[in-house]
């Protein structure tokens, strides 16, 4: 098999809810170590197109290519064993639980008890996760602080630093900027350079065309459950990307 | 906001950390002012009677704090404690040996959890509502099939002391069972993936869903665990008493889901722990003997438990406020 040049490539996806069409026929590519910006207005389909690329609500029809093989992506927990790590704006951590425990969450190292109990390796999950955060620079002040006390942009490191460490090829941030300050905003923006630098590919969804603008390598645009546009970066202006979003539709001149 | 001092910031950390500390504390305070107005609270009589009770509710509140911290309730604990307990008094009485009506009981008990937990994450609809209706239908059924008639048992049996006879004296094994029960899941809780996956249910299910954890799952496991705890206190009491009437259990629930938000578990989930349940039945069981000791009517109890309850929440929400700042 040829290795395809794309890490992700979806065919063809459709998504019904009840009599809603939330998805038509939407192709959807990722290359490595890409950046891509997908924006839409409320209802575009977005969140639909990660949803089903996460494993969390399969497609009705059309196939998902990930390094070129054709996978069957049923479960969130498939799509992180596969290397799809997705930040969620307000699912990304859980707010009761240390900051320590949220990094492994789903994935804790055990260490053998009687060779039969698996017990969590507390020592390994505090020692790693102070390593890992100090490495992408958030200071915090102890990791068995709960993440109910941190800001939005301190959740947002945490988890796209749990991403990294957990050797994601490809980083979902949904909404990633959305109620942050202006300089916590542009911190999460540097995340997402490094983690491009450090070979990962990332899909940015925003509504913030500005954010999205300046770390994004190329834009997908959806409008109705359908792409409307596909632009590398330098084609269209941030400008221009509003006006499609705006209007639904390609100004001529593009 | 103003900054806290360290050793402040490390109060609040304790706090957090520690969801029990304020029943601990209502616990000391309560012990001190049974010292003081009930004679011979300090016996060892006196401490076997309060461990005695607080075991049978602790159990079936330790199951509860499980399924709370995920997020669930379960109110059919009474009826399933009561059906166990009435498995176990019809098998032994119709000669089948003691330790295959135990393991009866507790697979009927643990069928009742699994029902509750299917019903609830199938349908979606609350557990409230869920184990609201299983509830009244156990007991029904129990009402129904011994047409309102206690069963005792009069044979004896080593099996029954092994559940629930005397040691040191006036203690009963039912305590040891109960600790070990407590302890245990409290090393699940704290020290296990699976805990782990407990309490980021009942944190955020859809945040634990995203991670991968299969939260239907773990919510299903909890009721049944929930569910057996019940009907292991069922077999456990059955075998102080040697009988069982069809009421058995009544009211059970609301004891111990008061004494789970006593020792500081969050009703909402995601945050609480066994040994909060440890002191919190205690304190309830030290309630009970204390007022008693102290010469006022047995009625008295559980006026005492209801202020004692919304004094506890009231305390544990304002100290989790300012922990929290």
């Amino acid at each position: 098999m040829k290795k395809d040049d794309f890490l992700i490539k979806m065919v063809g996806i459709s998504k019904q809810f009840g009599t809603v069409q939330a998805l038509k026929n939407v192709d959807f590519t990722v290359k490595h170590q890409e950046v891509v910006g997908l924006v839409g207005d409320n209802g575009a389909g977005k969140s639909t197109l990660i949803k089903v690329l996460t494993g969390v609500c399969p497609p009705d029809s059309g196939e998902i290519y990930f390094e070129g093989k054709k996978e069957h992506i049923d479960s969130p927990r498939k799509a992180r064993d596969m290397g799809i790590e997705t930040v969620y704006q307000h699912l990304a951590l859980i707010d009761l639980m240390s900051i320590a425990r949220n990094f492994f969450l789903g994935r804790e190292p055990v260490r053998k008890f009687a060779k039969v109990v698996n017990f969590l390796d507390r020592k390994k999950i505090d020692k790693v996760a102070k390593k890992s955060l100090k490495e992408i620079g958030i200071k915090i002040r102890s990791v068995d602080e709960e993440v109910l006390l941190l800001s939005g942009g301190e959740r947002q490191a945490i988890a796209i630093g749990r991403a990294i460490y957990f050797g994601a090829k490809l980083l979902v941030l949904d909404e990633p900027t959305a109620a942050l300050s202006i300089k916590e905003s542009h911190k999460v923006l540097d995340y997402v350079t490094d983690a491009r630098e450090r070979g990962l590919s990332v899909i940015f969804i925003t509504h913030n065309i500005y954010h999205v603008y300046s770390v994004a390598d190329r834009y997908t645009i959806l409008e109705h459950g359908e792409k409307i546009g596909d632009f590398n970066k330098g084609e269209v202006s941030a400008e221009d990307i509003i006006e499609i979003v705006r209007t639904g539709e390609t100004p001529a001149r593009l | 906001m103003e900054k806290r001092s360290k050793f402040n910031s490390s109060i609040a950390l304790l706090f957090r950390t520690h969801p029990e500390f304020g029943a601990l504390v209502g616990l000391v305070l309560v012990f001190v002012v049974f010292c003081f107005t009930a004679t011979r609270f300090l016996s060892l009589e006196s401490l076997a009677g309060i461990v005695t009770v607080a075991s049978e509710l602790g159990i079936v509140a330790a199951g509860i704090t499980f399924l709370m911290i995920t997020g669930e309730f379960d109110l059919s604990v009474g009826s399933t404690f009561g059906f166990s307990a009435m498995i176990l008094a019809i098998t032994a009485n119709a000669g089948i040996p003691l330790w295959i009506g135990f393991l009866l009981a507790l697979a009927a008990a643990s069928f009742i959890g699994l029902i509750n937990g299917i019903i609830t994450v199938k349908y979606k609809i609350p557990s409230f509502i869920t184990t609201l209706g299983t509830l009244m239908f156990w007991r029904g059924i129990l009402l129904a099939v011994t047409g309102g008639f206690a069963v005792r048992y009069w044979g004896t049996s080593s099996f029954l002391s092994g559940l629930n006879g005397h040691f040191l004296g006036e203690f009963r094994i039912s305590s040891i069972w109960f600790f070990i029960v407590i302890f245990s899941l409290n090393i699940i809780l704290t020290k296990t993936p699976y805990g782990n996956s407990t309490y980021a249910t009942g944190g955020n299910k859809e945040a634990a869903r995203v991670l991968g954890i299969s939260v239907d799952k773990v919510k299903v496991i909890n009721f049944i665990i929930c569910a057996m705890l019940a009907g292991l206190a069922g077999c456990i009491q059955f075998a102080r008493f040697n009988s069982v009437d069809p009421l058995r259990g009544t009211g059970m629930e609301l004891e111990a889901i008061a004494a789970v938000v006593v020792g500081g578990t969050l009703m909402s989930g995601g945050y609480g722990n066994l040994i909060g349940t440890l002191f919190g039945v205690l304190l309830m069981g030290m309630v009970r003997s204390g007022l008693i000791m102290s010469g006022a009517p047995a009625y008295w109890y559980q006026a005492f438990i209801g202020i004692i309850l919304i004094l506890a929440v009231i305390t544990n929400t304002k100290l989790k406020g300012w922990a929290i700042k």
